[in-house]
């Protein structure tokens, strides 16, 4: 699973405008909306709410992983997004992030979520990763570096 | 006091596997002990304190983790968090 084939570039957000975390979740939900035709922004940003309120995605480290389950989906979506000022995502160090990656998965993959969760984690765990990531100047930087990434595995 | 070490294995019982929640319960409850924690799924070690870390190892149902405490605690801290993994605490 690369997720390089998975994210397209109209699903990348250079700089979150929301300072707080729900209007990031409705800001990320609307921009991964908008490339999938079935899918719905205002259900896509009730299922990430619903996560959120059973415990934050914010995985420290500056990153957090916003995530759910949506019935009839085709496949599994992927969208970037980046805070320079930092979002007050609830999360596990107390710390702001900065980068975040929604992961929306159809409702009966119970192994593919894992593994796309697992491959995300495994990229943003690297500081170098995370770094190049801040750096970037361009949506296309941020896709290359992803690319990047995903070769290396 | 002499740091302990234990180490033991426990397969993965929770019903989705060690996916976000699971993963970030097991830092917190990591955090109230001394020792330093670590785990592997094979020849793989990552930190316990780290919610990044432990989903990167894609650890499904059925799973064998190896956790590793280092420190006073450091039994307390393998057997309580192995019930966690085996979803029988959380």
């Amino acid at each position: 699973m690369k997720i390089s084939n998975i994210l397209v570039q109209e699903a990348v957000i250079l700089d979150l405008e929301s300072k707080d975390k729900d209007g990031a979740l409705v800001e990320m939900a609307n921009v991964l909306a908008a490339t999938e035709p079935s899918l719905n922004a205002e259900k896509l940003v009730s299922v990430l709410r619903e996560r959120e309120s059973l415990q934050s995605t914010g995985m420290g480290e500056g990153v957090a992983i916003p995530h759910g389950r949506i019935a009839n989906l085709n496949q599994l979506l992927v969208a970037f997004a980046r805070s320079r000022k930092g979002v007050d995502f609830d999360s596990i160090d107390g710390q702001p992030t900065h980068l975040f990656f929604v992961l929306v998965v159809p409702e009966s993959s119970g192994g593919q979520h894992l593994k796309a969760l697992a491959r995300i984690s495994r990229f943003l765990r690297d500081e170098t990763f995370r770094e190049s990531l801040l750096e970037a100047e361009t949506c296309e930087e941020i896709v290359q570096a992803i690319q990047a990434e995903d070769a290396r595995f | 006091m002499t740091a302990a070490e234990y180490e033991q294995a426990f397969v993965v019982g929770a019903e989705h596997g060690l996916h976000a929640r699971p993963a970030g319960q097991f830092v917190t409850l990591a955090a109230e002990y001394k020792s330093e924690v670590l785990v592997s799924r094979g020849d793989e070690w990552v930190n316990g304190d780290s919610v990044l870390s432990l989903l990167s190892l894609a650890a499904s149902p059925g799973t064998t983790l190896r956790i590793r405490a280092v420190g006073v605690d450091a039994e307390d801290a393998v057997r309580r968090l192995g019930l966690l993994i085996e979803g029988r605490e959380s």
